[in-house]
């Protein structure tokens, strides 16, 4: 195998794993719930921690972990009640909808054993709600990724915001 | 214009069910409760188990005070405004953590953990010695006491003992929590905020009337796991409830938690209530109760508490939940902002597996992503906006459920009313409300709140 061979390999891994998290956004901001939910395997973890403001010499606590209390610590089954709430009609939080866009960037491949590969991404998740409601939110991901068929499904995914104190009355969306 | 105490007086009519809505918005109003109930009241601060070893430090708020807890050597808990003596700025700027001192980071000024001052840039250089340094420590909260490890903390060096504070109403409530067992806080503050008066978030603890609503979508596809668990399906008298659709709220929905069971309501002095399910009623919340049949639990709660399934609110702004335990913290930051805290607790003694289980559940329902609660911010918002308008804030707010038929039954020192849902919990918040902005001193406002024998 040549090292240029190795470098498109790289390349063309690259481009379908950020084709993947673009689609996935997409869905998202389109309100595709079901097919959203599609994309993650059945035994996977979808996890937000709370985030602390700590000194320095306490940065160890600045995340929650498992087995703690979090923003979001969903199995699969728990994703699917809440997008099945969200499909009800009478999640008002969401109705009217929330407008929303989110950009995902610097997209790195940090492992792959062949099977699943470990992904990070930074995004920026905009919403406006109603009439002058804006929310904002930027973060980090860490994302395990399944080789599935031809693409992907989301075996893991740990989501970090840059704010400690939410300020949004809700976390109504998906991240 | 500085608003009287006669004006207060008829900002809420318990006789006939209404509110100003002025309450919900005006700055005038926001600062005479900082100074007459924040000022004041007992405030709970935090839980002896989040800070267990020396030096263990909680930033928590009285009001518009940020004050550090923080576990002393003797392991005493202490609490000092976060502020520095010299220039008023912050000598800790972490939320929480470990600290061996607090060092303000202007000008060097640096305390014990006990609050004293320590250390002085320039002591001799420049102050010739000639500072009080004795004089100078962290300024300590007025009172500071704890009730089975919640930490309460109070501005007023008048006020009465925590224990008579709570009365046997603010005691059940935190003790709805205690008397699971070994009680403490799973690591994990939950903070957001919402743009909401305060008082609107604290009478929605005792509002069973809107969860059918509210929380339909929730109800809808059982959030909470409850009704699948119980084997649960009710519906309420949804007549002529339609949406913009057209479509019958309540004809597609199945499983919706109607709240047309035996409630009860308990009124405290000061303001304390507790409103909701008895634990015998269809509406119970809880998966589990055996642990009400332990004696400890027997003893702690005594006959009527022991059966109290409801929601506590320790006045003003502590909300107990009990499935799972929780304490729901409201902060109002100013007359539209309230900042929300959840502090979850589970039994010291359960496995790492049970903790993480009950963790998961305090995400799945409460908080800012909680299948329940990202709901209830988008009507306290609305109802905040929608109310301070020229016009929209001239129209009462209707508080009138049940009025005049609120029976009071005074036993074990509590105060109860049976019956179905009502709005009697959030009359009595609202009452204790305006005598707290009204009354000169302990003993009126005492006197006050003692329940009568109909509401």
């Amino acid at each position: 195998m040549s090292g240029l061979d190795d470098r498109v390999a790289a390349m063309l891994r690259q481009h379908e794993v950020e084709q993947f998290l673009y689609h996935e956004a997409a869905l998202l901001d389109a309100h595709e719930y079901a097919a959203w939910l599609d994309l993650f395997s059945d035994d996977t973890h979808y996890f937000m921690p709370i985030r602390r403001t700590v000194s320095h010499k306490d940065a160890d606590r600045e995340f929650t972990r498992p087995g703690q209390v979090a923003y979001f610590d969903d199995p699969k089954a728990l994703l699917r009640v809440r997008v099945d709430k969200l499909l009800t009609g009478r999640s008002w939080s969401e109705d009217p909808p929330s407008r929303t866009r989110r950009l995902i960037t610097n997209v790195r491949v940090l492992a792959d054993n062949g099977a699943e590969l470990e992904i990070a991404s930074n995004f920026h998740l905009y919403r406006t709600r109603l009439k002058s409601e804006e929310d904002s939110w930027i973060g980090s991901r860490r994302d395990v990724l399944r080789r599935h068929d031809d693409s992907f499904l989301i075996a893991r995914r740990e989501i970090r915001l840059e704010q400690t104190v939410i300020l949004s009355r809700n976390l109504s969306n998906f991240f | 214009m500085a608003i009287s105490r006669g004006d207060i007086e008829h900002l809420v009519s318990d006789e006939r069910g209404e509110l100003d809505r002025r309450i919900f918005s005006d700055d005038e109003i926001f600062e005479l409760e900082m100074e007459r109930i924040f000022g004041k009241a007992w405030l709970f601060l935090c839980h002896e188990s989040q800070i267990p070893a020396q030096g263990d430090f909680f930033e928590s708020v009285m009001g518009r005070d940020n004050v550090l807890v923080v576990r002393q050597k003797d392991g005493s808990v202490r609490a000092f405004i976060n502020s520095c003596t010299h220039r008023g700025n912050a000598v800790c700027r972490a939320e929480e953590g470990n600290a061996r001192s607090f060092l303000c980071t202007y000008h060097g000024w640096s305390y014990g953990i006990d609050g004293t001052l320590k250390g002085v840039p320039g002591y001799k250089t420049f102050y010739d010695g000639q500072l009080d340094k004795s004089e100078l420590g962290l300024r300590h909260i007025a009172r500071l006491d704890t009730y089975h490890g919640f930490v309460f903390g109070s501005h007023d060096a008048s006020a009465p003992a925590l224990v008579d504070y709570l009365g046997p109403t603010g005691r059940l409530g935190l003790d709805l929590i205690a008397a699971r067992g070994d009680m403490e806080v799973i690591p994990g503050i939950q903070k957001f905020v919402v743009d909401c008066n305060w008082k609107v978030t604290v009478d929605n603890v005792f509002d069973w009337y809107h969860p059918q609503v509210s929380h339909a979508s929730a109800t809808m596809v059982d959030a909470t796991g409850r009704d699948r668990h119980q084997g649960r399906h009710r519906t309420l008298d949804m007549a002529g409830v339609d949406m913009e659709s057209g479509e019958s709220l309540a004809a597609t929905v199945s499983g919706i938690s109607a709240t047309d069971f035996d409630q009860v309501v308990l009124l405290g002095e000061f303001g304390h209530g507790i409103g909701g399910p008895t634990t015998s009623s269809t509406g119970a919340v809880e998966f589990d109760d055996s642990w009400r049949r332990t004696e400890r639990a027997q003893t702690l709660l005594g006959p009527v508490g022991v059966s109290v399934g409801g929601h506590p609110n320790i006045f003003p702004t502590a909300w107990v939940t009990m499935a799972p335990s929780q304490i729901s913290l409201r902060i109002p930051r100013s007359a539209t902002s309230t900042e929300i805290w959840w502090f979850s607790f589970v039994d010291a003694a359960l496995s790492p597996e049970q903790k993480a289980f009950q963790a998961r559940i305090a995400t799945r329902i409460f908080g800012p992503s909680g299948l329940l609660e990202q709901d209830d911010g988008e009507n306290w918002v609305q109802v905040t906006m929608q109310s301070r308008g020229a016009a929209s804030r001239g129209i009462k707010h209707t508080m009138s459920m049940g009025i005049g038929r609120g029976a009071v039954i005074h036993e074990a020192g509590l105060h109860r009313i049976e019956g179905t849902t009502s709005e009697h919990g959030q009359r009595w918040m609202y009452r204790a409300w305006r005598e707290w902005m009204t009354a000169e001193t302990w003993d009126e406002l005492r006197e006050a709140t003692v329940p009568g024998d109909v509401l």
